[in-house]
């Protein structure tokens, strides 16, 4: 698509979500909070994807970021700007500490390491009972708050949501234009060649690594306050698998790729939230895709486009041999 | 996993330490079939399958309507739950793995995905109701002073004879050859004339046949429902990140190890606790030795 398209596409899309809250009701803006805080998710993981590591425990540092955040303004009453970064800071802090000792490897260690990973955090949510209050949850966390003011409908805090999401893509977006994204990229597809050009990959790796934590921080710290309830057992393996399965559907080959991946999915799989048939419709997407669609729902138009040019071609065909 | 017993004014006995040690070895036995599965189909094919403990889980319910539902003896259930989920490993080998040559990423979330699929699937076709499987073997044995229930007695010899014959296979059979044979050189190995989609598809069964066999196993034990291979599954990472991924003598002795140190934790400090330092232990291990205990390169 040229530059122009784009940015009017953009400009569109960012229209309508704002306009959003004043045709649909709490259903809609409830239901595309949620999406929002998926593509931040989907997003963060990308640049440790495009290094080549394989993150499948990345729901762990939104646990940490949500927690921290809930609980540094429920119980030490700090204002939500700061609890926020508090969290994001936490789960990039943990990233760095578990990233340090597993980056080393390459990426089936890695993978095992943080499955593994992400049992272990939400094991400490569930039993550090007098801290997160175990699996009975954890309610009554404040509301976001601006500058002192409290966000206290609905409507200003998918205000809120959405302006995060978009400060979050955009950041994420200009390191992947910049030379940072570059040397990502080249670690994912010859991590030995980009070696002996003189690259530190385990820095690099590290660096996309925590990066990531540190936005799944930030969406886990507004999903808390948002929600206002958190409960161990949702960040689990499974959610940590839906985030990856947003990058694969979406399409590794673009950053827009994790972005479609979590609209198209939260918005599709919305009749079945919080059955299994959730679940089962997630994977039999991706098992879909993996198989038929390899690049992703990003390269459908291309592939489309291919086909009827394929089928222009084939019936023109025999009408220039007669 | 497993009994828990409160930290509260805790002291080990050495009866205790007796009983912990003998289930340590019968809880280890299933996760070195579990392991075994995994750091063969790694070895040969570079994959870790996530859907193992998926496979577990469906082994124990494959126990539960044969033997439990329709009444068939528990042997011939445990045979069938072998047999049918080996034939599902094949399947998994002809129907995902091969057709993904775009490496192995998007094998892995291929995998991840067939894990979830499966559990979730459990839960409308198994009920959402936990199952559970009556003992198949009654009463207790003394050992060494100590009364250990038979049931987790059986899983020792059981799994002793499951990890010797798959030792002889390997070790003593054309397949087993051919299988050790694509683990050293795929290519070479496919220019000697081993048809190597066919030995993959033979360890996908075989390593999908052995983790069955440990849920089969575990049915009796343990309550059935369908997140029940995750525990097992995380252990069986464990185990094959201590002895190296693919080697087999090193997931025999990580799965031991790890038995042992586990029941004994469990006993002490509870099975929670115990899951979260063998975590530590893990990250321990990468940060010092990162090869394995046994080494075998990353």
């Amino acid at each position: 698509m040229p530059r122009n398209a784009r940015i009017a596409a953009l400009v569109v899309v960012v229209a309508l979500l704002t306009l959003l809250p004043f045709v649909g009701g709490d259903y809609y803006i409830y239901l595309f909070v949620l999406v929002f805080i998926n593509v931040i998710l989907a997003a963060s993981l990308r640049p440790s994807l495009s290094c080549g590591q394989l993150n499948i425990g990345h729901s762990a540092f939104m646990c940490i970021g949500a927690y921290t955040s809930a609980l540094l303004a429920k119980d030490l009453g700090l204002p939500f700007e700061l609890s926020l970064l508090g969290g994001a800071a936490l789960a990039a802090a943990v990233g760095l500490g578990i990233g340090y000792p597993s980056l080393r490897l390459r990426g089936v260690y890695f993978a095992m390491v943080t499955v593994a990973f992400v049992e272990a955090v939400r094991l400490i949510a569930s039993i550090w009972v007098p801290l997160t209050r175990g699996n009975a949850g954890l309610s009554g966390v404040p509301k976001p708050s601006i500058l002192g003011m409290t966000l206290v409908t609905k409507t200003s805090q998918y205000y809120l949501g959405l302006a995060l999401m978009l400060v979050v893509l955009v950041i994420l977006g200009k390191l992947e234009r910049s030379r940072l994204g570059l040397v990502w990229k080249s670690i994912g597809l010859a991590d030995n060649l980009a070696q002996s050009l003189g690259v530190n990959i385990a820095n690099y790796k590290l660096l996309a690594f925590t990066l990531g934590c540190f936005f799944a921080g930030v969406a886990g710290a507004f999903y808390a306050h948002f929600i206002r309830f958190l409960f161990p057992p949702e960040f689990g393996f499974l959610l940590a698998t839906n985030i990856l399965i947003y990058n694969f559907v979406g399409g590794r080959g673009h950053f827009a790729g994790p972005i479609v991946g979590a609209v198209f999915l939260s918005l599709l799989s919305e009749p079945f939230r919080g059955s299994a048939y959730e679940t089962i419709f997630y994977s039999i997407v991706m098992l879909l895709t993996i198989l038929f669609l390899p690049g992703g729902l990003i390269t459908l138009p291309g592939k489309l486009a291919g086909l009827r040019w394929w089928k222009g071609a084939a019936s023109e065909s025999p009408s220039s041999a007669a | 996993m497993g009994a828990s017993v409160e930290a509260l004014h805790f002291q080990m006995t050495p009866a205790l330490l007796v009983q912990s040690t003998v289930i340590g070895l019968s809880i280890g036995s299933i996760y070195i079939l579990m392991a075994l599965g995994l750091t063969l189909m790694f070895g040969m094919m570079h994959i870790i399958n996530f859907a193992h403990g998926a496979v577990y889980m469906l082994g124990a319910f494959v126990i539960y309507y044969v033997f439990f539902q329709w009444g068939a003896p528990y042997f011939a259930a445990f045979v069938v739950a072998m047999l049918v989920l080996g034939a599902f490993g094949y399947l998994v080998e002809r129907s995902i793995y091969r057709p993904i040559k775009g490496g192995i990423e998007p094998t892995l979330v291929a995998l991840l995905a067939l894990t979830t699929l499966l559990q979730a699937a459990g839960y409308p076709v198994f009920g959402t109701l936990d199952k559970h499987v009556p003992p198949v073997f009654s009463g207790t044995r003394n050992v060494l002073g100590v009364m250990i229930s038979v049931e987790r007695l059986m899983i020792i010899p059981v799994a002793g004879v499951l990890v010797v014959s798959l030792y002889l296979f390997i070790n003593k059979t054309r397949m087993g050859a051919a299988m050790r044979a694509i683990e050293q050189d795929k290519e070479a190995a496919a220019l000697q004339g081993v048809n190597v989609n066919v030995v993959n598809g033979l360890a996908f069964a075989v390593g999908f046949a052995l983790a069955a066999a440990a849920g089969a196993l575990m049915a009796p034990i343990f309550k059935l429902d369908p997140m029940m291979g995750e525990q097992p599954l995380l252990k069986a990472f464990i185990i094959i990140i201590l002895g190296g991924l693919g080697s087999i003598p090193g997931a025999i002795l990580g799965g031991l190890i790890l038995g042992l140190i586990d029941s004994i934790v469990a006993t002490a400090l509870g099975a929670e606790p115990a899951f979260l330092l063998s975590f530590v232990f893990i990250i321990l291990l990468l940060l010092f030795r990162p090869t394995g205990l046994f080494g075998h390169a990353p």
